[in-house]
């Protein structure tokens, strides 16, 4: 990489507009579209290591058989906290990240289509994320699993506040992803760039777009599913009560009705940063472009009609195990064509080695792995040797660890020079990747093993002479491995924000439209809004392109001088945010918190719609 | 140079990887999935066979196609740049074929098998209920009348149809070497059914919840006893009736592993009668099967007490113990909230596979059950012990028993044949 002989040297003064805007204030108010994101970048990355150390305590104490590293109530805690942490406030919002940075700066837009409604979308995952994290620390954390099932969940079996914390938490929460994905749609929908069809959008965006359709199908249901909780919970209602006849199956089906679709909502906005990772270091466009993105569509769509095949063990009767074993095994031919299609895009090409290339290409090979263990369970009754056992903890961590992490390290080794202007440390980096890659399979390949030994999932310890002692030893000097590399990238992150070498708009020679400006973007993203003439702009582009392209990525003026008008900086949109968790919090702690929450929230929102969004257009 | 650095590094962690996997191989597996011992499990396993083989081969072309495009068009020095293809319409419907068509060969059995596992039960067949209750298993076997708890019998070469229901929250009925598991829902009724392979040795095997359900769901297990035919009929016939109070001498049993070495209790021994057949006592016990958890640091009991299981009786009718358990043939002890207990002295563990069932680990079950097994509705009985539930000492006021009582209800519990 000639990068590197470039000398370090403070970005100029025109391509840092961060530098600013600085201090605490103009981050709580901000409703820049790339301060946001780089909001939720941080944010996630903090829950990722809650998440990750979680994790670890898991496998200290299943390191061997018998061991009480800790109780078997905290145990249960950490375990549930682990899934609900990484799926809701780790994965999901890394990929908001990119949604929020990246999703104008494709479609050429100068922000999303509500600037205001994005930053609420952050403050109240914030508040929330806190809100489901904090009991943790006084061991009084949700412990009725990141699936919940009813009855254990309902208050006659968990009478604490433990589930309290998760039900409000991820309420609340839910508001956080539909506002987001409502703001995405629009964005997509109305502020694409002149010429840019949504058969030229990235492929990013385009796995993007389905995952917004994705959020608001699938977050009502599980919204319901919670509505009801929270309503038995708290005001004594029958929708789950078991003396009163309750079947505890509707919330099995209201919640797998989210929980399929989810998983498929972790995984597509990581599908789409490697559609974008392996182009760009392969020097070639993405092969079979239109089937990709309708296996995409394809799969977001037959996403919601599997959700059964997590309940082949309840007893739904032979023919609805029989269907949702085929529509299920169906989902595996839109997801084979996606591994397919990514490697005819490498082949012929010529491929360059960098870390976020490697993290895209390891995406591809772990994903194969969670692919096929996946089409293992698809068929009902080999499910049914598997289903709640440790093969089932292997398969979705090949899926979300194997695919969606290492899909969200692409981007991040990808994107980072373009989010702050300065490369990342290479050498650093393939450290960061072998020892991740390592690490993830020693920790998770073991696992298919011991779960079709007969190692159930969720057990707080396990007795000698099971026949699984070795796998578990393995797994947790896998995980020990995993807490390397993940410092190693924690430090690379802060390193390279500081010191790295200056990217420059394009520094991996790539061919969308993020790549036409300067690193980091002005706050006006494009100084002139491009015209679109392909899907690779910068790669094949016409005259029309390329005029843009230079325009843009030589603007050094302010807005102010363009004459580009930007929407104001408000703390609103926070206030709003602190309101509705106030609000829900008073149901804990004293009715009195509702009414001053609802007035925070109602007061505030009042204002904000009432005050303009930017000054008047002249 | 670098790029054969890079090789021998991978082939390094993959051979490190190997030979992990390698030792560990060298355990036994006694819950494996891999060697069913029924109709059932060998359905799934032939299922599996057919999935791991196609499984293998799509694992090995595509990791493969993987690997030749990454090493083979990696950039090299004075690379043109590479043709900008943008796909291919027919390679595209070959492979989404291709996929489709694997896919057949799964779908197809998949479906014979889900109907021909889950058709009704052959008549006959023997049935027993199985109540899941937070962290136990409820057995009863409607046809001879008996009711027990965490351990089954069943006869080799019989279809056994399972009634699963649950009395609190949702659980799963697992038995690897046996089958696939199934959920026990509260307010429905599951059923399962298997034979057990009419030539197999008499055996013990594991068999776990699989569904989470509260604080000791990890120490909810049981056992599955496959029996002859006649040690079954023998079986039945001593569980049908109540206890034989008292007929058979306990061992003096060895001093329990781990922190605490609580004394020997030796019951008085009195009259005689032909027990039945009880896999533990007449078969050599699967050292798998036996507990191995050592006892929860700070649990002690005095040493050298001798139990009496006249005084025992007499002491665990009138204590707490009644108010949840049933034993046949004591009319104090009728309530049903706790496992049964008429013949808990041929009983192999105790807590639900937590512990050998020995007067030794006994004894403390019974003085603090609550520290023995996280989260226990069993309340902490002996006096002095601290209730990690009610965070109190328990008195003399509240029932609390001392050692002597304890010996003498162990006694008492023990002679339960």
């Amino acid at each position: 990489m000639a990068s590197t002989a470039i000398p370090t040297q403070a970005a100029p003064h025109a391509t840092a507009p961060y530098a600013e805007k600085s201090g605490v204030w103009s981050w709580l108010t901000t409703v820049d579209h790339k301060r946001i994101g780089l909001l939720y970048l941080y944010t996630a990355l903090v829950f990722f290591i809650i998440g990750g150390l979680e994790a670890e305590l898991l496998r200290i104490q299943l390191q061997g058989p018998n061991r009480h590293f800790v109780s078997a109530e905290l145990y249960n805690q950490l375990f549930t906290m682990h899934g609900t942490t990484m799926i809701f406030l780790a994965v999901m919002p890394l990929s908001a990240a990119f949604f929020n940075f990246l999703i104008p700066l494709q479609i050429g837009a100068r922000d999303v289509a509500f600037p205001r409604l994005n930053a609420f979308s952050y403050w109240v995952y914030l508040f929330g994320g806190i809100f489901i994290t904090l009991p943790i620390l006084f061991q009084v954390a949700p412990n009725g699993g990141w699936f919940g099932y009813v009855p254990l969940t309902t208050k006659a079996y968990s009478p604490g506040v433990n589930i309290d914390f998760w039900v409000i938490g991820l309420l609340v929460l839910g508001v956080s992803s539909l506002a987001a994905a409502f703001n995405f749609i629009t964005t997509i929908i109305n502020l694409r760039t002149p010429g840019m069809t949504l058969m030229r959008m990235p492929m990013f965006t385009w796995m993007s777009f389905v995952v917004m359709f994705m959020l608001i199908l699938a977050f009502p249901v599980i919204t319901i599913a919670l509505v009801f909780l929270l309503f038995d919970r708290f005001f004594g209602t029958n929708f789950y009560t078991i003396t009163a006849g309750a079947d505890p199956l509707l919330w099995q089906h209201l919640f797998w009705i989210f929980g399929h679709p989810e998983v498929y909502i972790l995984i597509l906005p990581a599908f789409g940063l490697v559609s974008e990772v392996l182009p760009t270091y392969s020097g070639k466009p993405l092969f079979g472009y239109p089937v990709m993105v309708y296996s995409g569509i394809l799969i977001g769509v037959l996403g919601f009609g599997v959700w059964a095949h997590h309940m082949f063990a309840v007893g739904l009767g032979p023919i609805a195990d029989s269907v949702f074993a085929l529509s299920t095994l169906l989902i595996g031919i839109p997801t084979g064509v996606k591994i397919f299609n990514w490697l005819a895009t490498m082949a012929q090409g010529s491929i360059r080695y960098t870390t976020s290339m490697m993290f895209g290409i390891g995406l591809v090979a772990l994903f194969i792995i969670g692919g096929i263990s996946g089409i293992m369970h698809a068929s009902p009754p080999a499910d049914l040797q598997q289903t709640d056992t440790y093969f089932i903890v292997a398969h979705f961590h090949y899926v979300l660890f194997g695919g969606s992490i290492m899909g969200i390290f692409a981007g991040i080794y990808n994107y980072f020079p373009k989010i702050t202007g300065r490369l990342m440390n290479e050498p650093l980096g393939r450290w960061h990747f072998w020892t991740n890659f390592v690490g993830m399979n020693l920790t998770f390949f073991p696992m298919h093993f011991s779960g079709m030994l007969g190692m159930p999932r969720r057990i707080y310890t396990y007795d000698a002479g099971q026949g699984w002692d070795s796998y578990n030893l393995i797994s947790s000097i896998g995980a020990y491995i995993l807490v390397v590399a993940t410092l190693i990238f924690v430090y690379n992150f802060f390193m390279s924000r500081k010191r790295g070498a200056i990217a420059g708009p394009n520094p991996w020679n790539a061919g969308t439209l993020e790549w036409s400006i300067p690193s980091p973007p002005p706050e006006y993203n494009f100084a002139v809004l491009p015209y679109v003439t392909s899907r690779y702009p910068l790669w094949e582009g016409g005259e029309a392109d390329a005029e843009s392209a230079r325009i843009n990525s030589q603007e050094g003026r302010s807005a102010e001088e363009l004459g580009i008008v930007l929407p104001y900086s408000t703390i609103k949109p926070l206030l709003v945010a602190l309101g509705l968790i106030v609000m829900f919090s008073g149901l804990m702690i004293t009715h009195a918190l509702i009414f001053i929450g609802a007035a925070i929230l109602v007061g505030s929102l009042y204002s904000w719609l009432l005050s303009p969004l930017e000054p008047e257009h002249h | 140079m670098k790029g054969n650095f890079r090789l021998r590094r991978i082939a390094s962690f993959g051979m490190l990887a190997v030979l992990a996997l390698a030792l560990a191989a060298c355990e036994q597996h006694p819950n494996t999935t891999f060697s069913p011992h029924s109709d059932y499990g060998l359905a799934i396993d032939f299922l599996w066979d057919r999935l791991l083989l196609l499984a293998t081969i799509v694992f090995v072309l595509v990791e493969s196609a993987l690997i030749y495009i990454v090493f083979r068009y990696r950039k090299r020095e004075g690379d043109q740049r590479p043709p900008q293809t943008h796909g291919n319409v027919v390679i595209e419907i070959f492979w989404t074929l291709i996929p489709a068509f694997i896919l057949l060969f799964i779908a197809v059995p998949t479906v014979r098998t889900i109907f021909k596992t889950q058709a009704k039960a052959v008549a006959g067949a023997l049935q027993i209920e199985v109540i899941g209750h937070q962290w136990w298993w409820e057995f009863r076997y409607p046809e001879y009348g008996i009711i027990t708890a965490n351990e089954i019998y069943i006869p080799t070469g019989r279809t056994v149809n399972f009634k699963l229901t649950s009395n609190d929250v949702i659980h799963s009925f697992w038995a690897p070497q046996l089958g696939g598991k199934r959920d026990l829902i509260t307010n429905r009724t599951n059923y399962i059914w298997l034979t057990p392979d009419s030539t197999m040795q008499p055996a013990e095997w594991n068999g776990f919840c699989t569904e989470y359900c509260g604080t000791s769901h990890g120490k909810m297990r049981f056992r599955v006893f496959t029996v002859k035919p006649d040690q079954f009929a023998s079986w039945v016939a001593k569980e049908r009736g109540p206890a034989v109070f008292g007929a058979t001498a306990i061992p003096t049993p060895a001093p329990a592993a781990g922190a605490a070495t609580p004394a020997m209790i030796v019951p008085v021994s009195e009259g005689s009668a032909e027990p039945g057949y009880t896999f533990p006592a007449n078969q050599p016990e699967f050292d798998y099967a036996k507990p191995h958890t050592p006892v929860p640091a700070g649990m002690t009991f005095t040493r050298g007490l001798t139990g009496n299981a006249h005084r025992g009786q007499q002491v665990y009718s009138s204590a707490a113990c009644i108010g949840c358990h049933a034993i046949a043939g004591n009319p104090a002890s009728m309530a049903n909230i706790g496992p049964n207990l008429t013949h808990f002295g041929s009983r192999a563990t105790i807590g639900a596979g937590s512990f050998p069932n020995t007067p030794a680990y006994l004894a403390l079950w019974i003085k603090n059950a609550r520290v023995m097994k996280p989260g226990v509705i069993m309340p902490t009985l002996g006096m002095n012990e601290f209730d990690p539930v009610l965070k109190t000492q328990v008195t003399k006021a509240q029932g609390g028993l001392d050692d002597q009582q304890i010996a003498d209800i162990v006694a008492y519990l023990s002679a339960l044949k």
